[in-house]
């Protein structure tokens, strides 16, 4: 099921109603009501699927029960293995059998030899790459005793399974989400309102921002080889914009419905557009992910603790399996590798954490050197987003000099002014609104209530009118 | 609860009186077009004895009013520009959902890109969304999948961003409308380069799209269930005439269907002056090809 579809919009109420009034006084019935809606919100798309989640939720639960009783360190570990073994040999499976297969193959053509290839044709399960990584983090925490492994296996399946971000994330810890399951939900008026806030803004920016950047993301994307280099950079940025807008807003709703059931999800993205250098935009996008690979890969690897050459193979060895993670395609690879070199300079010379503030804190405009930061910050990111929405390598290598021909001095072919108005207003209101968890959260808050309801129905009109058309699937749903 | 439950509802009111204010600007859009045929076909207005439906090369090749003139039937045009046979097929629907069904259709064919894929060609949503106040549009881009659900029950999903230009479309200079709905070029473009087109590639059927002959074969249906006849036009081009076309054509026509090509040996069609461009007839060229199709009509009506 689709955030911005029709389908939700009737299923979200009736679970809201149901957990609210007719569970309310049972935390367990509220719990097995979450599991259901969930179940119904994911088999949606395929309820084949279902028994995976189901199977990975209870290896996981049993495993963490098997870890409270043993002490035996060999024992621990061999228990912990199963539990890796198991998610990602699935994820393993389903994702990256044929990218495997096909590299196996011609591996061995270029060395002369011609086997036949034996690939399968594998649907990937929407939201694999996610809920693998959350329950992973549960068994792995329980390892560490970081946290105390559960009984309550209604508990447990809520927690990896909870329909909000099931399938996009963000991939939550299992030491901040599934605690919240044992608890009584209170309903607060002002976090059910802030929550309704924040999905609004969600859809905003995934209708009406990502979807119609997508529609000329993909026209330039997908005939590059007959636009100028100056189209083919407005098309990486459209892309830029469209991948932010679809991701991010998928997590603002995700964020925003959890929050009217009285969950509390952590914050997936701060404003990355408005980083300064790359470690900056690193830790501001898909924050859940890169806390994830730093917490689980990175510090396990040693992290920052070891000599350089450590330090940079271990920050190739994250960014790389980081783009892996993304899809099974060298594009991806590429592009983790890509900010890895990007992210190099500031390791090495010991800039990677400089800007740890917000930009521009408690002033209305950025300095010029920061406007200067910002743009190369983003051009990067942009450079690299191709890789990651080139179909392959050579689509990508093509595009880029696309762009850097003297064509990229000509003026656009493709120039829609109605979206670059839209766009104007998107980036004004992130960056008033860039010192909270989402740019509308306090947006006009203490203005009359007509004032924000005027702009909320202006949000609204907008998300109406533009709905209808060219309605695209979310990006991460791939992953 | 109850405050957000209050608030929610509140809200939501709010939002609608503004959300139903927006169906004056639905109201006000068609109004707003250039190109109102397909309103009058709507509201029921369109009771000709002769349609014809084709592309730009219909709109711009056949002359409805001298067509009347000739053959003695109140005809009128409803061919659009770039426009494809599942267009064409939604138009009929259209005409005949809302009016008296005609006597005649004239579908101009495309010669031999027809039914395969022609970008060009298209399904032209730009004409349906400045009328989408009408159910019976909206239910067709919901179709389409070109708007959702919602717009059944909310005037603002049935908005498109077409709606918001609120200054009158500008007319074309080249081929303005007549009054029978027909688009000749009267003026020239001298940018236009165009030269006489060798074309021998025989054409391959492999390349059709099943929508495209779907289309096609409702469209014989609709006509034949209607008793309505119709007369399939091969325009002439500035190129050499293909014969391979004409003879897939004639597999994909029923019986009772008529079809008609231009006068093959007719010198005029060699000459560049009687063109506008490689496969658009000027006006004085159009005027030639639509006197052969009355004579068509004459002698072969039922």
């Amino acid at each position: 099921m689709l955030f911005n579809s029709l389908d939700f919009a009737i299923f979200l109420p009736s679970v809201f109603i149901l957990y609210w009034f007719v569970f309310k006084r049972n935390i367990k019935l509220q719990n097995v009501l979450l599991i259901l809606a969930s179940y119904v919100f994911y088999g949606w798309w395929d309820y084949r699927f279902l028994a995976l989640i189901i199977f990975s939720s209870l290896v996981d639960y049993a495993i963490g029960k098997k870890l409270r009783n043993e002490e035996e360190p060999i024992k621990r570990k061999i228990l912990l293995w199963i539990s890796i073994l198991v998610n990602l040999g699935f994820l393993g499976f389903f994702k990256y059998y044929n990218f495997f297969i096909d590299n196996f193959v011609e591996a061995f053509s270029f060395f002369g030899n011609k086997i036949q290839p034996n690939t399968l044709d594998i649907i990937l399960p929407v939201g694999i790459s996610f809920y693998t990584f959350q329950t992973l983090s549960y068994t792995i925490d329980v390892y560490k005793k970081k946290l105390e492994p559960t009984d309550d296996v209604i508990s447990f399946l809520a927690f990896v399974s909870f329909f909000p971000q099931l399938v996009a994330g963000p991939i939550e810890r299992a030491t901040n989400l599934l605690p919240q399951f044992y608890i009584k939900r209170v309903f607060h008026f002002s976090a059910a309102t802030d929550g309704c806030r924040q999905i609004l803004w969600g859809l905003f920016k995934k209708i009406v921002i990502a979807d119609q950047c997508a529609v000329y993301a993909n026209t330039i994307f997908n005939n590059s080889d007959s636009y100028s280099g100056s189209t083919l950079f407005v098309g990486a940025i459209f892309f830029a914009f469209q991948i932010y807008g679809d991701f991010s807003g998928y997590s603002d709703i995700a964020i925003g419905t959890s929050r009217l059931f009285g969950f509390s999800l952590k914050q997936n993205f701060a404003f990355p557009y408005f980083s300064r250098d790359i470690a900056e935009f690193w830790r501001r996008w898909h924050i859940s992910l890169s806390t994830w690979f730093r917490d689980y890969l990175y510090i396990p690897l040693g992290g920052s603790q070891v000599g350089t050459w450590k330090k940079i193979r271990n920050i190739f060895i994250i960014f790389i399996v980081s783009g892996f993670w993304h899809g099974a395609n060298w594009t991806f690879i590429f592009w983790g590798f890509l900010n890895a070199l990007y992210f190099l300079p500031l390791l090495i010379r010991k800039q990677n954490r400089n800007n740890l503030n917000i930009i521009a804190q408690n002033q209305n405009l950025p300095t010029f050197k920061e406007v200067f930061q910002m743009a190369i910050t983003f051009c990067l990111t942009t450079l690299a987003w191709v890789f990651f929405r080139a179909e392959n390598m050579a689509h990508a290598w093509d595009y880029i000099k696309g762009i850097f021909s003297f064509s990229f001095l000509s003026l656009p072919e493709v120039r829609p002014t109605n979206l670059l108005v839209l766009l104007v207003f998107f980036i004004i209101v992130e960056w008033i609104g860039r010192c909270q968890h989402y740019a509308i959260e306090v947006l006009l808050l203490k203005k009359p209530r007509l004032l924000k309801w005027i702009f909320y129905s202006f949000l609204m009109a907008l998300i109406f009118i533009f709905s209808g058309e060219s309605q695209q699937t979310f990006i991460y749903f791939q992953f | 609860m109850k405050s957000f439950l209050k608030y929610g509802a509140l809200f939501f009111l709010f939002f609608f009186i503004i959300e139903k204010s927006v169906l004056f600007v639905l109201w006000k859009a068609p109004e707003l077009e250039q190109d109102r045929r397909l309103e009058f076909v709507l509201e029921g207005e369109m009771n000709k004895d002769l349609i014809v439906l084709g592309s730009s090369k219909g709109a711009s090749n056949i002359l409805a009013s001298q067509l009347g003139n000739e053959t003695g039937l109140a005809s009128y045009n409803l061919s659009y520009e770039g426009s494809h046979i599942v267009f064409h097929h939604f138009i009929l629907k259209t005409l005949i959902k809302h009016n008296t069904a005609p006597k005649k259709i004239i579908l101009l064919i495309d010669t031999h890109y027809q039914f395969i894929n022609e970008p060009s060609l298209v399904f032209r949503y730009d004409r349906l969304y400045p009328l989408s106040k009408y159910n019976h549009i909206n239910d067709e881009l919901i179709g389409k999948g070109k708007k959702n659900m919602l717009s059944k029950f909310f005037a603002l999903s049935r908005v498109n961003r077409s709606n918001f230009q609120l200054s009158e479309k500008e007319t074309n200079q080249y081929n303005p409308f007549d009054n029978s709905g027909s688009r000749p070029y009267v003026k020239r473009n001298l940018k236009k380069k165009f030269e006489y087109l060798d074309d021998t590639e025989p054409y391959n059927p492999e390349f059709e799209l099943k929508e495209k002959i779907e289309a096609f074969n409702n469209i014989q249906k609709l006509c034949s269930v209607n008793d309505i006849e119709l007369i399939c036009v091969i325009p002439p081009n500035y190129s050499t005439y293909n014969a391979t076309f004409v003879e897939r054509f004639k597999v994909l026509l029923k019986p009772e269907s008529k079809w008609v090509v231009y006068d093959t040996l007719n010198s005029i069609y060699k000459q560049k002056e009687y063109y506008y461009d490689q496969s658009h007839l000027f006006k004085n060229g159009a005027s030639v090809f639509t006197s052969e199709i009355s004579d068509f009509i004459k002698n072969n009506s039922n």
